[in-house]
């Protein structure tokens, strides 16, 4: 299959730049390992940057985050809740971080204003009486699935070719050129060949190991860090922690639950993801001190990511990015770092310059065509905004007919669920659990996913043991820590899931 | 004789109580929420081993015949489910597997899945096919409400006759009471009519009212929603117990106690973070880092103060007691196992 740009990598980043260059008629394809934000992009914390966090450390990151905020609230005002954030400073904090702070918010065109402590409780009532500075920001909360799926959904309406469950394996060079690529298909168990004119690495923190097939090197440090999610909303505003970034500084209400984070530590792989009791006391501990009821909350589940930064990484590396190339293989080209709130400007970097290359004049769109519709649109019922904050503009093809529930933690619809059985990307039971929220609530499948699974056969589903043993594993994985309400209800699912329906060891 | 107080109304409290109960003791049973035991799917995974025919007699029920022995059935999902006791129409012995399957279910609703179970069956090597019968009944309403009338059993009798096939897989929902339908089903299309072995939902439940009925035919007094409380130990006995209910505090004596609270999940153990603790401050509990075999520590059966003595007048049984050997999904043995031994202890003294 001939391509004039072939893609690897289907998280923000590869997402982006797919739609980026199928918007602009550059004949495009891209591929996926795992299902899109596999990597990175699924381990986060979900957190539109205002640009706040790295004012001071990092101000040509804080500028990027400012501008692609305000395009992203634009563009994608479906997977985006508006939520603002408040950064506040408790006692022992270095009292001299805010004005630095302030000045640096200026300086990056960040916009800031800060709140009395009246102010400040009367915004966010759970925040603590300790709280000293308060300074408002325009942090929000964005659903990274939702978001790169409409990347997906754009770029393949403008024609381009998006694969997910395809893994890359290996690229033949010739002159200094990579010429063919091969993948391997999960669906078909068919090797895929590509002949592009260019390719590009978006693969995250596997960009060494893409890199590495074709001769190249890409230095790259990995890091880990871990968040919590609890059950309900907890908090009306993104809050993080006004001192120079550390761990356990932000917490984001995000969908029924509230994310918690972050750690970091060196990763030893990509796939070294997985976070410790030590990383969830400390983040209850230290997002507590900001927040006291997370002090009582119910952890739903424990979660991670693998940072791919530049260099050597670590939290004192930059969080902007680079464009790589290397003269070993002279069509490749590997981008790294950035964050999520700035895939948009990554991907039309990398755009125009692989236009530039090949000659093409279209200019980026992606700055302006909008990537879904605003939720809650005047004139649209309650339910259309439910759907739309997920599905955006797909949101209209759920057959409303059947208004059954299939997943009542999350409220999730059985002609939800059916509508993404109908589309190319659900291959397993986790694809659709991340397009429907199904299964991420606090029983964590335990209810609806025999249900999911009855519906992916009725679909043309096979190997129904296996898909519900991965998705149980995977759902599994956060529990190894839960205490309290958590562990009861962990205990009950394997009761039914190991005790009864005899699913993974019976011990 | 002074009053022996149960506390907890699971599998434990409840074949304790018809213990003793048949043996002259005035029993009350003090029991609150759900218990495990409602939420089993009703089949015991092996023997009781020391009073397996106590616990036999104790279930003997004409509506929902009991069977014995290596039995098999299909859970849910479509796997293989072993055990040793089940409800008739549970399970098959040693020859009666079934060569092929239809697998009934209604449309939308959770409580089958066909075509789930026909393909997992299918790698079995069963012979299995759906039949998925319309429906529009919401997933949160038990099936019982599409079956008010004869038409709705006679509507899926025919529904069955026009398929081929051998064993006819149904979803449990049916109560104590109407157990009976199975038979008239099996009779009327001439098929072995099997109920899926569930949990959560009506076996377990079915089971919990059986033992219930036949504890207080034996005599036994049972406080339901009631939780008790505290309990206050002297020289080496449990003396008093008060008990809550709705707008209700009472102080009663304690004659004896069997503590048969069951486990974490039903709240029977506290949980302090991730260690097992005895809400009553009274007793030891050894944890062994493990919320399912942790519980209460037992000599003989009776119950060791937090000083590490013997408790003379408390006994523990079921899934509140430490059980080193217990699996998921398999506690109702060693629930009636325990109980027994509870018993022996407390009469004994
Ligand atoms: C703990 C944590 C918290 C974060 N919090 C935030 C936040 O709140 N806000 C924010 O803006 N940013 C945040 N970030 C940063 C952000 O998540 C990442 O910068 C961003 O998601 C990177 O996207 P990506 O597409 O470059 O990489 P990834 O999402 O990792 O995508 C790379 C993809 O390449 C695929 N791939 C790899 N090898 C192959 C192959 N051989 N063939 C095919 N496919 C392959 C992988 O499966 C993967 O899906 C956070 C990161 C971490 C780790
Ligand atoms: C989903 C599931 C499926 C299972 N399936 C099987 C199976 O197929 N086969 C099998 O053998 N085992 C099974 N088990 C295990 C089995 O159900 C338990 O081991 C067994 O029921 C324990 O009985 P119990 O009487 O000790 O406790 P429970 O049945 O839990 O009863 C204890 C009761 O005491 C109450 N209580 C607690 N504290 C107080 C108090 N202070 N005052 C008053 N009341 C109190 C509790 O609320 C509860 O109602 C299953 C368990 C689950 C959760």
């Amino acid at each position: 299959m001939r391509k004039d740009v072939l893609i690897i990598g289907g998280g923000a980043t590869g997402a982006g730049i797919v739609r980026d260059l199928a918007l602009r008629g550059v004949e495009c394809a891209l591929l996926e390992m795992g299902d899109y934000c596999h990597g990175a992009s699924g381990g986060n914390h979900g957190l539109l940057h205002s640009g706040g966090r790295y004012v001071v450390t990092d101000p040509p990151s804080a500028m990027e985050c400012a501008k692609e905020n305000a395009i992203l609230r634009r563009t994608a005002p479906f997977c985006i809740e508006g939520t603002d954030g408040l950064f506040v400073s408790l006692p022992g904090d270095d009292p001299s971080f805010a004005d630095p702070f302030l000045k640096g918010c200026k300086g990056s065109g960040v916009p800031a204003e800060e709140l009395t402590a009246k102010e400040a409780l009367s915004a966010e009532p759970g925040l603590s009486a300790e709280a000293l500075r308060c300074i408002a920001v325009q942090d929000g909360s964005i659903d990274p699935f939702a978001l790169v799926q409409a990347n997906v959904d754009s770029a393949r309406e403008a024609g381009a070719m998006v694969r997910n469950h395809c893994r890359v394996t290996d690229m033949v060079l010739e002159g200094g050129m990579v010429v063919r690529v091969k993948a391997l298909d999960r669906r078909s168990g068919e090797i895929l060949t590509i002949v592009p004119e260019i390719v590009i690495n978006a693969a995250g923190a596997w960009a060494p190991q893409v890199a590495a097939m074709a001769g190249c090197e890409v230095a790259m440090g990995l890091d880990q860090g871990s968040m919590l999610v609890v059950d309900g909303r907890l908090c009306g505003h993104v809050v993080n922690r006004l001192r120079p970034p550390s761990d356990g500084d932000i917490t984001v209400p995000n969908h029924t639950a509230t994310v918690l984070g972050t750690t970091s530590r060196p990763a030893a792989s990509p796939e070294d993801v997985a976070p410790s009791r030590n990383d969830m006391e400390l983040l209850l501990r230290e997002t507590s001190a900001m927040l006291p009821a997370l002090r009582h909350c119910r952890v739903v589940r424990a979660y991670g990511g693998v940072r791919p930064l530049p260099g050597r990484g670590g939290r004192g590396a930059s969080r902007t990015f680079s464009l790589i190339t290397d003269e070993r293989a002279g069509n490749l080209l590997s981008v790294v770092g950035g964050k999520l709130t700035t895939y948009r400007l990554m991907a039309e970097r990398v755009s125009d310059q692989v236009c530039n290359a090949l000659g093409a004049r279209a200019g980026c769109r992606t700055r302006t065509e909008p990537l879904g519709p605003p939720a809650d649109e005047a004139g649209g019922s309650v339910a259309l905004a439910r759907l739309r904050r997920k599905y955006g503009f797909k949101a209209t093809t759920v057959s409303l007919a059947d208004q059954r529930m299939l997943c009542s933690c999350e409220q999730v619809l059985r002609a939800e669920a059916q509508m993404v059985l109908a589309g190319p990307d659900a291959l397993t039971l986790s694809d659709v659990m991340r397009r429907t929220r199904a299964g991420m609530g606090y029983c964590q499948g335990l209810d609806c996913a025999l249900s999911l699974q009855e519906l992916m056969m009725e679909a043309g589903g096979t190997e129904p043991l296996a898909s519900l043993t991965e998705f149980l594993e995977e759902r599994e994985r956060g529990q190894a820590l839960a205490s309290g309400d958590q562990l009861r209800q962990e205990v009950l699912r394997r009761h039914v899931l190991q005790g009864v329906y005899g699913l993974g060891e019976r011990e | 004789m002074s009053e022996v107080l149960v506390v907890g109304s699971g599998a434990a409290g409840l074949f304790s109580s018809w213990l003793l109960a048949r043996d002259g003791w005035p029993v009350i049973v003090v029991g609150k929420g759900t218990p495990s035991s409602a939420m089993s799917t009703g089949c015991l995974r092996r023997m009781p081993e020391a009073c397996h025919e106590k616990a036999l007699n104790f279930l003997a029920d004409e509506g929902m015949p009991m069977v014995t022995g290596e039995r098999t059935g299909i859970s849910k999902l479509g796997t293989p489910f072993e055990c040793w006791l089940s409800p008739s129409h549970s399970t098959w012995g040693p020859e009666g597997a079934p060569g092929s399957v239809t697998v009934v279910g209604f449309q939308g609703h959770p409580s089958l899945h066909p075509n789930l179970i026909s393909s997992v069956l299918g790698h079995q090597g069963i012979r299995a096919r759906p039949l998925t019968l319309p429906s529009t009944l919401p997933p949160d309403i038990p099936l019982t409400a599409l079956f008010r009338d004869e038409g709705a059993w006679e509507g899926v009798a025919t529904e069955v006759q026009r398929t081929e096939g051998g064993t006819v897989h149904l979803p449990a929902f049916l109560s104590r009471r109407d157990y009976w339908r199975l038979d008239w089903l099996e009779r009327q299309c001439g098929r072995t009519v099997l109920e899926a072995v569930t949990p959560l939902e009506a076996p377990g439940q079915r089971l919990l009212d059986l033992m219930r009925a036949r504890a207080i035919e034996a005599g036994a007094s049972i406080w339901d929603g009631r939780t008790v409380t505290s309990l206050t130990v002297e020289n080496g006995s449990v003396r008093t117990a008060i008990v809550r209910g709705g707008l209700e505090v009472r102080e009663m004596e304690v004659g004896a106690l069997v503590m048969a609270t069951g486990g974490a999940l039903v709240n029977g153990l506290g949980l302090n973070g991730r260690e097992l603790v005895d809400p009553f401050n009274a007793f030891k509990v050894l944890d062994d880092g493990d919320v399912l075999r942790g519980g209460y520590a037992t000599k003989e059966g009776r119950l060791v103060s937090r000083s590490g003595n013997v408790v003379r007048n408390a006994a523990g049984a079921g899934d509140c007691v430490r059980a080193p050997c217990k699996g998921y999904g398999d506690g109702l043995p060693h629930a009636f196992e325990s109980a027994w031994t509870a018993v022996k202890a407390l009469e004994g003294a």
